[in-house]
């Protein structure tokens, strides 16, 4: 039986003209099927049209037939879908509805009425199946980002779902925890349980898939080649910056929380340069970057900073924008720059690929737009010292080229970075410096090689 | 120990603290309280805070009463009239009676509070009577985003300050409010979504957590309410009343039985083992 059938599926927004789908035709009849598409091209919408989220949670108007299951989407609610269709969404602090492990993966079971003696093997199962029974007791609260996103999962498999969807699972998660989930994925689809997944880490997930479908701007064309920029992530560099004379500098520096030490007699310096720190979660590069912004004053040590403005992305970027449009809300950094900084609005809309979304609600675009309208909203005009924490988590491709290049650009005018990642491509792809942090001391690893193009 | 056995003894205890303005009994369930949550607070719990915040409520309304209430015959020391207000004598009566406010709003606040210390908030929700238990998951759901809007506030304001905001008039602060309001209605919105996908809001509902009822429960549930009832029966029949320290202090009278009320509440440290 097929599991899904979209039959000349159109889908609006409320108050929106465009579609956000348009006459979407495909069949889905077990597998892996991974879903790839540009940022904004619909893959998040796609996936809700699988349980109903849309268009029943989310409202608009709706053209053509969606039938998942033998269930007509339309005339189905959401919570009668979800019998049989799991879905995974992709933040993992989102998630959790309960303070327990155990209780929260039992919280979708209850809604179905499952008995509580069946509930409770189900739910140890699904904890199992998901890598993480040893934490049934646990309180979530105290789960890594990675667990979070397996008790997530886990909630979705203990309803036994006959089609699982995912959406994003991977962004928020570390290599090892992508690798664990994307496992956890395909155990459960070779017992028999369809997979769509949309990702932008197609790394992981396209050793696993037995089919691919492409988005973009709401079209899939189930025959289309592959396009090319979704090849792997390789950017060659450019310029190889030299390290020129000092501009800021950390000294003997001892930083934490509340009078405990996270980093330890950390020295460091750079200028002109792109330093990156990588190390475990949890091993101090946060508590170092905040250190050098001046958010967190050091125990001991002196911080040296330069003389121009100090830029800061934090972890979830896209929490800052609260400006009517994108336009605005890069000429508030601006506005509000100590020196006068007089950058230029439209070179920085250009810069990171916004000019098309520049009159919209930052909060209304989709993720992969929202990140890089905070990205221009922090790195607008010329930084003496860019600070980035994570800044390609939950990034798709074109949008980690514009950074790489923003960032070439920030040093080809003389500014220095200091940026944390996980992300092994970006930091080979910048790094002039790395630098591993780990139980809160510093290593400067040997030299990166330049990749001359 | 029951989260519901709980809820009756910190009810009861309340009632009694606040059936009278006796100082005496209002001691006698503070300790009774004060007891209980030493003993069963929830490991890895802090009551430090809880404490201060006792003691600094206790210090205001103990000042103002001070400071405001010019009656009473052993007069202390007297503020000179010109203040306004202020102005008048400070009397031994007036600092009894706010040394007396005190001690009722610290019992009060311990005797709640013990809820919240002593079982985490939500085996107190899973505890709510079946029907209110879809109202009971939209409360725990709510109460897990509360730490993330305290986080993502932080991680906002860092962030704007790092834009060049400086927050020098009102007007600034929605440059920190509006972000974090929307990120919070985000928050909930996604988690909503969560939850719908998982099928919330479906009529036949089951329950994974059924928490037993033991007899010590029975005992820490009838003591207190017992206790209560009679304290508020003593109280209706005018054998215990209002005691006021005005004009002059006198010793406040304790009847026995409403003295043995007070001791009942300490029944949890008899009933419950530790």
């Amino acid at each position: 039986m097929t599991t899904a059938r979209f039959t000349q599926f159109s889908y609006w927004y409320p108050g929106s003209a465009i579609p956000a789908l348009d006459c979407v035709d495909i069949e889905v009849d077990g597998g892996i099927v991974a879903l790839a598409g540009a940022s904004g091209s619909g893959k998040s919408t796609v996936l809700r049209v699988f349980n109903g989220l849309v268009p029943h949670f989310h409202g608009g108007t709706v053209r053509g037939r969606a039938c998942v299951l033998g269930m007509d989407v339309l005339s189905h609610r959401t919570r009668e879908l979800a019998r049989n269709v799991g879905f995974l969404f992709q933040d993992p602090e989102l998630q959790a509805v309960y303070a327990t492990v155990d209780r929260d993966v039992a919280f979708g079971l209850e809604n179905l009425g499952v008995p509580r003696d069946a509930m409770l093997s189900r739910v140890h199962d699904a904890l199992d199946r998901a890598g993480i029974g040893a934490l049934a007791g646990r309180a979530v609260n105290t789960l890594s980002g990675g667990e979070r996103q397996r008790l997530a999962l886990a909630g979705v498999l203990a309803l036994e779902p006959r089609l699982l969807v995912l959406d994003e699972p991977l962004s928020q998660l570390d290599a090892g925890g992508a690798v664990s989930l994307m496992e956890t994925v395909s155990v459960a689809a070779s017992r028999g349980t369809t997979v769509v997944i949309a990702e932008h880490r197609l790394e992981h997930v396209l050793p696993r898939a037995d089919r691919m479908l492409f988005i973009d701007r709401g079209r899939i064309d189930a025959a289309a080649p592959p396009p090319p920029h979704l090849e792997a992530f390789a950017v060659q560099r450019n310029s190889v910056a030299t390290a020129g004379a000092s501009q800021w500098s950390v000294r003997g520096v001892t930083a934490g929380v509340a009078g405990a030490p996270v980093v330890a007699d950390v020295d460091l310096d750079g200028g002109g340069d792109v330093v990156v720190l990588m190390g475990p979660n949890g091993s101090g590069k946060t508590t170092l970057l905040r250190t050098l912004a001046g958010l967190l004053p050091a125990l001991s040590g002196s911080v040296d900073r330069p003389r121009g403005r100090v830029a800061y992305l934090p972890q979830n970027p896209t929490s800052l924008l609260h400006r009517p449009t994108v336009r605005s809300e890069i000429e508030w950094t601006l506005r509000h720059a100590p020196d006068g900084d007089n950058g230029s609005v439209d070179a920085a809309l250009h810069a990171f690929g916004l000019q098309d979304v520049a009159d919209r609600y930052p909060r209304d675009l989709s993720t992969g737009e929202r990140q890089r309208a905070a990205l221009g909203a922090v790195l607008v005009g010329g930084p003496a010292l860019a600070l980035l924490d994570e800044p390609t988590r939950g990034m798709d491709a074109p949008a980690r080229r514009i950074l790489v290049n923003a960032i070439h650009e920030l040093c080809a005018a003389g500014g220095s970075v200091v940026m944390a990642t996980h992300d092994q491509d970006l930091a080979t792809a910048v790094a002039d410096r790395i630098v591993q942090v780990k139980d809160g001391a510093v290593r400067v690893a040997p030299a990166v090689e330049p990749v001359l193009a | 120990m029951n989260p519901r056995a709980l809820g009756a003894w910190s009810f009861a205890a309340l009632t009694v603290a606040l059936a009278t303005s006796n100082p005496i009994y209002r001691a006698l369930v503070l300790l009774c309280a004060l007891d209980v949550l030493v003993v069963f607070r929830r490991r890895g719990t802090h009551i430090r805070g809880l404490l201060l915040a006792v003691a600094i409520a206790g210090v205001v309304a103990l000042a103002i009463t001070v400071l405001f209430s010019h009656t009473g015959t052993h007069v202390l020391v007297r503020v000179p009239d010109a203040i306004p207000a202020l102005g008048g004598p400070i009397t031994v009566e007036a600092v009894v009676f706010g040394a007396t406010t005190a001690l009722g709003i610290a019992a009060a606040i311990i005797a709640g509070a013990a809820l919240s210390i002593v079982v985490e908030p939500h085996e107190l929700i899973d505890a709510l009577p079946g029907v209110l238990a879809r109202s009971g998951a939209a409360l725990g759901t709510a109460l897990n985003l509360i730490p993330g809007v305290g986080r993502s506030a932080v991680e906002i304001r860092d962030a704007q300050r790092m834009r060049g905001w400086r927050p020098a008039r009102v007007r600034d602060w929605p440059d920190i409010a509006v972000p974090v309001v929307l990120t919070a209605i985000e928050s909930s919105m996604t988690l909503a979504e969560s939850m719908e996908a998982r099928g919330y809001g479906s009529t036949a509902r089951t329950h994974f957590s059924v928490s037993t009822w033991r007899p010590a429960d029975t005992v820490v549930t009838g003591c207190a309410l017992a206790a209560a009832g009679i304290f508020v029966a003593l109280r209706v029949i005018g054998v215990v009343g209002d005691w006021y320290p005005f004009p002059t202090v006198t010793v406040p009278p304790v009847n026995v039985l409403a003295a043995c009320c007070c001791f009942a509440l300490a029944a949890p440290l008899f009933a419950w083992r530790r």
